[in-house]
C-alpha cells in the first residue's frame, strides 16, 4: 500500500479542485444576480422602499349666481396605513384593537383591511374625513405603531347641507362596473365620483387631477423622506344661475308642505336661467361623505334619488288653463266678455262633468273663469276652440317634449290631443276635449316644463331651454365657457291675447284662487291647479311669475306639492316664499319663526347663566 | 509586525505576503462594510469600539502565532483537547444566552463565543491524531476514532443549541480524513450517512409544504407516515435491506467482484441515517424548520424565514455591478435586510459595493484558500499539512454556506462570514487560525 506523502498530497489537489469549483459556482451566481437579473431586483428594491400616497385633488367649486359657494372642498385628514415588511396578522392585532377603540369601528374589519394592505403591500385608507378631536388622539398612534400616518386631502363639502340636492348631486364611491370603465381615466379604486345632478353631469370638468407623494419607507413602513411629489390640479369652478335665497325658500317651503313631497322650479323668464330647482324629499350630500360607514350605508339606502322636478310627470290640472285661454283668444274662438253659464256641472251625453267642489259659478266671463278656475267655463271654451288647436298650443309651449335641461333622467311627459291619439291609432271623443280643457285626462307634464310654460306666459312666448350654468371657469387656461340663453320655440300670439291671458293670471292672484301668493308692491300673476291623482289625494299646482311694477317679469315659478290638495292652499304659499326671496323681501312667516326661536333660546339660556351660544364657525372653503 | 520577527532573521522572506495581504484585504473590506451596515443600529459606537479592539487583538495573535513553531500545538495536543472540551462545558454551565443560544462566556469587560475556538482546536487535535495514525489511516478505526474525538465537542455545541456551527465540523473532518488518505469508500459511507441524515428532514419538509393534503398511498403521505416511526418506517428499512441484498445477488450472478462488506454496510448506514434523520426531524425547532421551508419552497411564506433570503437576494441583485454606494443601500439602510452587519453582511456588500465589492470578497477568499492549500502542499510535516487541509475545508465550507445563503443557494444557517461579519471572538479566532497557516508556510523548510 502506498501510504507515503505523495498519495494524500494528490488528494489535496482534488480538494483544491472542489474548493475552486465552489468558488466558481458562487461567482457565477453573483454574476447572475448582479449583472443578468440586476434590473429586476433593482425594481423590487425600489418597490420595497417607496410608497405612493395619493392625495385626492380638490374638486372644482360650485357657486350660486352671486358667487356664494354651494359646493367646496375642505382639507380633511385621512388615516392611512403603510404596510411594513414581514408583519404577520397577529402583529397587526394590537393596532386593529386600538384603532377600533379610537374610531369606534369593528376591530375585526380593521384587521381585515390591515391584513389586505400587508398582503398587497399597498397603502390603505383606514378612516377618512376625521374630526379634529380624534385626529389629535390618532396622531399619537403614529409614534406607537409604525406605518400609521395622517395625511391631508381635499374633501367635498356642501356648506348648505340639504340644498338643491338633486340639482347639485352628491359624491360617492364607484361601483365595480364604474371602476372598470374609469380605470384608464386616472381614477383609483377609492376615488369618489359625482353620482347625480351636476356633480355627475360635469364630472369631467369638476374633477381635478389627483396628486401624490412618493415617500421612502423603511421596513417597518415608517415614512423616511419625500422622494418626489406630483402636485394635484384642482378641478374647474362652475358658476350656477341658482339664487340661493330662492332655492332655500323652495326647499323649505316644500319641506313644510302637507306631504313634504313635490317639486319647485323657478326660471328667469328673460333668459331661461334656472333660479331654483327643488325636489322633495331631498337629502344631505354631506352625509354621504360621512366618516361613519354605517351612516353612509343608511343614508344611501333610503336616499330619494328621484328628481321630481324633471322626472315626475303629473297632470297639470288647471295650470293648463292659461294655454287653453291663449289658444281660444288668439284664434278668436271666444271674446273676453263672452259668458257661459255654470250650474256647477256640465252634461255631455249622459255624463256629468263637475266644477270643483260642485260649486255653481253662474254667468262666467273670461276673467272670472280664469280667476275662479271654473271648469264649466273652460269646457265650453275647449269645445268652442277645438282640441286640435289646444294641442297645437300645448305643443308650442313645449309640452310632451323634454326641455333638455342638462340633467340626467328628464321625462317628456305626455301630450294629450287628437293628433297624438291619431298617431297612436285611436279615436278622439268630446269627453276627451273636456278633460284636455282643464288639464286632465292623459295629459302629463313635469314641473320644469310648467316652469318653462310660466316663463313663456310671462315673456309673451319665448320657450327657453332652461339652464343652470352661468359659466365654467376652466383651470387649464381655456377661456371660460359662458352659457348663452337658448330658445327652444316661440309661441306667436296677438298682443291682445297675451294681454288678456296675463291680465287673467294677475286677477287670479289679486282676487282669485291664487290670492295666497299675493305680495304687496309686486305684480304677481299665477294660476292654481288641483290635479286629480288616481293614486291618492289631489296634487297641488301653482304656476306664477312676478315683476316689479313697470319692469318685465324676472321670475317664473312652477310648484307642485304631491297629494297636498288645493293648489291655492298648498302650492301658492311656496311660490310666494320664492317670490319674496327673489326680490329680497322679508318673509313675514320666517321672520316670526326666527323671533320666536330667539325668544326661546334666550329663555333657555338665562336661568343657566351661561354665555350666549356662539354659532360654530362656518367651515371655510379652503382649497 | 517586523519587530516581533526580528529575533528570527530571514523570517520576513519566508512569510507568505500574498496570503497576508489577502487576509488584510478581507478584514479591511469587512470593516468598511461593517461601518456602513451597522450605522443604523442603536449601538453603532459600541459595535465600532468592539470591532477595532477585536481587530487589534486578532492582528496581535496572528503575529504572535508566527513567532513560535506551530509544532507546539502538536506537542500540546492533549491540553488543547481538554481546553476545547472544558470551554464547551463551561459555556453550558456558566454561559449566558442570547436569542436562545447558550453560546457566550461573559467575562468582565468582554464576552466571547468559544465554539469557533473549539472548532479550530479540534482541527489541531485531529491533525495530531491523523499524523500519528499515518500507517493505519485506511483502517475503519481511524475514521471512527477521528469522529469519536470530534463528537463530544460537536454534541456540546448541539446542546447550546447551535446546529449550524456543529454542522460545519462535518466537512472539516471529512476534508481532513480525505487529505490524510483515509479509505474513500469509508468516507463515502460516512459522508452518505450525514447527507442521508439531512435528506430526510428536507424531503419531509418538502412534502409537508408542497403537498400538504396528499391522499394516503401517495409518496408524500408515505414520507409523513415514515416520520411517525411506525410500520411505514419499518417497511422502508426492510425495503432498503431487500434492495441491497438483491443488488448484491445480481452482481454476484453477473460475476462481478464486489466486497460483500459494502452490502452489509450500505443498508446499515442507510437505515441508521434514516433513523437519525427522523429523530432530528422530530426535534427540530420551529425556526430551524422554517429555514428548511425557506430552502425547499422559497416564496411560500414571505413573512417568515424565506423573507430573509428574498430580501438578501434583492439586496445583492439590486446592487448591480457598481453598487449603490456605502450608506446608500436601501435594502440595508432602511431595514429590509435582516442581520445586515452579522450573518447577512455579504448581502450588504453586494448591495452597496455591487459586483465589484462582492466579487472582491469572493476573490480574496479564493486567494486565501489557494494560499492555505499551498501552505499544506509545502508544509514540512504531515501535521502542518493536515492542519492546513482542515482549515481550508473549514473556511471553504463556512464561506460557501454563508455566501450561498445570501445568494439563495443554501438554506439559511445562522453562521457568520469569517473575517467579514461583525463578531469579536469570531474575528480573533479566525485571525489566530490563519496565523497558524502563515506559521506553517513560513516554516516550510524546517530550518526554523
Amino acid at each position: 500500500m502506498n501510504r507515503s506523502t505523495s498519495g494524500p498530497r494528490e488528494r489535496l489537489e482534488l480538494l483544491w479542485i472542489v474548493l475552486a469549483a465552489v468558488g466558481a459556482a458562487l461567482g457565477l451566481r453573483l454574476a447572475q444576480l448582479q449583472i443578468l437579473d440586476s434590473a429586476e431586483y433593482r425594481q423590487m428594491a425600489e418597490r420595497n422602499a417607496s410608497q405612493m400616497i395619493y392625495q385626492a385633488a380638490p374638486r372644482g367649486r360650485i357657486y350660486d349666481r352671486a358667487g356664494v359657494p354651494l359646493a367646496t372642498s375642505q382639507p380633511s385628514f385621512s388615516l392611512i396605513f403603510l404596510p411594513g415588511k414581514g408583519k404577520a396578522r397577529q402583529d397587526l392585532e394590537p393596532l386593529a384593537r386600538e384603532l377600533g377603540r379610537q374610531l369606534g369601528r369593528d376591530p375585526q374589519d380593521l384587521l381585515e383591511t390591515l391584513d389586505e394592505a400587508e398582503r398587497e403591500q399597498s397603502a390603505a385608507r383606514l378612516a377618512e374625513n376625521l374630526p379634529t378631536a380624534t385626529m389629535f388622539q390618532l396622531s399619537e398612534l403614529k409614534t406607537l405603531y409604525p406605518g400609521v400616518d395622517l395625511i391631508t386631502e381635499a374633501r367635498r363639502y356642501y356648506p348648505n347641507g340639504r340644498f338643491a340636492s338633486h340639482l347639485l348631486g352628491y359624491m360617492g364611491k364607484m361601483s365595480p362596473g364604474e371602476w372598470k370603465l374609469r380605470k384608464t381615466q386616472g381614477y383609483r379604486a377609492d376615488s369618489r365620483v359625482g353620482k347625480m345632478g351636476l356633480e355627475s353631469a360635469f364630472e369631467d370638468e369638476l374633477r381635478g387631477r389627483d396628486g401624490g407623494i412618493q415617500m421612502e419607507v423603511d421596513a417597518q413602513g415608517r415614512l423616511k423622506r419625500k422622494l418626489g411629489e406630483i402636485p394635484w390640479q384642482p378641478g374647474s369652478n362652475i358658476h350656477l344661475t341658482i339664487d340661493t335665497a330662492v332655492q332655500k325658500a323652495a326647499d323649505e317651503g316644500l319641506r313644510k308642505s302637507l306631504t313634504g313631497r313635490g317639486a319647485a322650479v323657478a326660471i328667469d323668464p328673460r333668459t331661461g336661467e334656472i333660479l331654483a330647482m327643488s325636489s322633495q324629499p331631498d337629502f344631505d350630500p354631506n352625509a354621504l361623505l360621512s366618516t361613519d360607514p354605517e351612516e353612509v350605508k343608511r343614508v344611501s339606502h333610503d336616499m330619494p334619488e328621484f328628481n321630481n322636478a324633471i322626472a315626475g310627470a303629473y297632470p297639470p290640472g288647471s295650470t293648463f288653463k292659461p294655454i287653453v285661454s291663449l289658444a281660444a283668444l288668439n284664434e278668436g274662438r271666444i271674446t273676453p266678455s263672452e259668458t257661459f253659464y255654470c250650474p256647477g256641472y256640465y252634461k255631455l251625453g249622459s255624463k256629468l262633468f263637475h266644477c270643483d267642489k260642485h260649486e255653481a259659478h253662474g254667468e262666467v266671463n273670461f276673467l272670472k273663469g280664469l280667476a275662479e278656475s271654473c271648469n264649466v267655463y273652460f269646457f265650453n271654451v275647449g269645445l268652442k276652440t277645438g282640441a286640435d288647436r289646444i294641442e297645437k298650443y300645448a305643443k308650442m309651449f313645449g309640452l310632451g317634449q323634454k326641455t333638455n335641461v342638462p340633467l340626467r333622467g328628464e321625462k317628456a311627459g305626455h301630450l294629450f290631443g287628437p293628433e297624438t291619439r291619431r298617431k297612436a291609432g285611436k279615436s278622439w271623443y268630446d269627453g276627451d276635449t273636456l278633460n284636455l280643457s282643464i288639464g286632465q285626462g292623459e295629459l302629463t307634464v313635469t314641473p320644469i316644463q310648467m316652469a318653462v310654460v310660466a316663463a313663456a306666459l310671462a315673456n309673451r312666448g319665448t320657450v327657453w331651454r332652461p339652464h343652470y350654468i352661468q359659466k365654467i371657469a376652466y383651470v387649464d387656461g381655456r377661456p371660460d365657457f359662458v352659457q348663452k340663453p337658448e330658445a327652444l320655440a316661440q309661441v306667436y300670439a296677438k298682443d291682445s291675447a297675451w294681454d288678456l291671458v296675463q291680465k287673467g293670471m294677475e286677477v287670479v292672484v289679486s282676487s282669485g284662487t291664487g290670492y295666497p301668493a299675493k305680495v304687496p308692491g309686486l305684480l304677481v300673476a299665477g294660476k292654481t291647479g288641483t290635479a286629480q291623482n288616481p293614486h291618492g289625494k289631489d296634487d297641488a299646482w301653482f304656476i306664477s311669475y312676478a315683476a316689479r311694477p313697470g319692469q318685465p317679469p324676472s321670475i317664473a315659478i312652477a310648484v307642485l306639492a304631491e297629494n297636498a290638495g288645493y293648489g291655492a292652499a298648498a302650492a301658492a304659499p311656496v311660490a310666494k316664499k320664492m317670490i319674496l326671496a327673489a326680490f329680497g323681501m322679508p318673509d313675514p312667516e320666517v321672520e316670526a319663526e326666527k323671533r320666536a326661536a330667539e325668544r326661546a333660546a334666550r329663555r333657555a339660556l338665562r336661568p343657566a347663566g351661561a354665555p350666549a351660544l356662539t354659532r360654530p364657525p362656518l367651515p371655510g372653503g379652503a382649497r | 509586525m517586523s519587530a516581533l520577527k526580528q529575533p528570527q532573521p530571514g523570517m520576513a522572506g519566508r512569510v507568505d505576503w500574498t496570503f497576508v495581504f489577502a487576509v488584510i484585504g478581507l478584514v479591511a473590506t469587512g470593516t468598511v462594510a461593517m461601518l456602513s451596515a451597522a450605522s443604523t443600529t442603536m449601538y453603532y459606537q459600541a459595535i465600532l469600539q468592539k470591532h477595532f479592539i477585536a481587530l487589534a487583538m486578532g492582528a496581535g495573535l496572528f503575529t504572535l502565532t508566527l513567532a513560535f513553531n506551530y509544532q507546539v500545538f502538536q506537542d500540546q495536543s492533549k491540553a488543547l483537547y481538554v481546553i476545547a472540551l472544558g470551554l464547551m462545558f463551561a459555556v453550558l454551565v456558566v454561559g449566558s444566552s442570547i436569542r436562545g443560544h447558550r453560546a457566550w462566556i461573559r467575562l468582565p469587560g468582554f464576552s466571547f463565543q468559544p465554539a469557533e475556538l473549539a472548532r479550530v482546536l479540534v482541527v489541531l487535535v485531529l491533525a495530531d491524531f491523523l499524523d500519528r495514525r499515518a500507517l493505519r489511516v485506511q483502517d475503519l478505526s481511524t475514521v471512527l476514532i477521528a469522529i469519536a474525538i470530534a463528537a463530544p465537542v460537536m454534541l456540546l455545541i448541539l446542546k447550546q443549541p447551535d446546529f449550524s456551527t456543529a454542522l460545519t465540523f462535518i466537512p472539516m473532518i471529512v476534508g481532513m480524513l480525505f487529505c490524510a488518505g483515509a479509505d474513500v469508500l469509508q468516507l463515502l459511507f460516512i459522508f452518505g450517512f450525514g447527507a442521508a441524515t439531512l435528506t430526510f428532514p428536507l424531503v419531509y419538509t418538502l412534502c409537508q409544504v408542497r403537498f400538504p393534503n396528499s391522499a394516503p398511498g401517495t409518496l408524500p403521505a408515505f414520507v409523513i407516515a415514515v416520520s411517525k416511526m411506525g410500520l411505514a418506517t419499518l417497511a422502508l428499512m426492510a425495503g432498503i435491506a431487500a434492495v441491497s441484498f438483491l443488488v448484491w445477488r445480481m452482481l454476484t450472478w453477473m460475476r462481478l467482484q464486489v466486497k460483500p462488506f459494502a452490502f452489509i454496510a450500505f443498508p446499515l448506514i442507510a437505515a441508521s441515517a434514516l433513523l437519525c434523520g427522523i429523530v432530528i426531524n422530530g426535534h427540530m425547532k420551529s425556526y430551524q424548520r422554517n429555514r428548511f421551508v425557506a430552502f425547499v419552497a422559497p416564496g411560500s411564506d414571505v413573512q417568515g424565514a424565506a423573507y430573509n433570503v428574498i430580501q438578501s437576494k434583492v439586496a445583492i441583485g439590486s446592487g448591480g455591478v457598481w453598487g449603490k454606494g456605502l450608506f446608500s443601500g436601501t435594502q440595508s439602510q432602511l431595514g429590509f435586510l435582516p442581520e445586515r452587519h452579522t450573518d447577512f453582511i455579504f448581502a450588504n456588500v453586494g448591495e452597496e459595493m455591487g459586483f465589484i465589492g462582492a466579487g472582491l470578497i469572493l476573490g480574496l477568499y479564493m486567494i486565501v484558500l489557494w494560499r492555505i492549500v499551498t501552505a499544506a502542499r509545502q508544509a514540512r510535516d504531515r501535521y502542518g499539512y493536515l492542519v492546513c487541509a482542515g482549515l481550508a475545508s473549514m473556511f471553504a465550507f463556512v464561506m460557501a454556506l454563508n455566501i450561498g445563503m445570501c445568494v439563495g443557494l443554501m438554506p439559511v444557517a445562522g453562521i457568520p462570514l469569517p473575517l467579514i461579519s461583525y463578531g469579536g471572538s469570531s474575528l480573533v479566532i479566525n485571525l489566530w487560525s490563519l496565523g497558524i497557516v502563515a506559521n506553517i508556510y513560513a516554516r516550510r523548510y524546517a530550518l526554523l
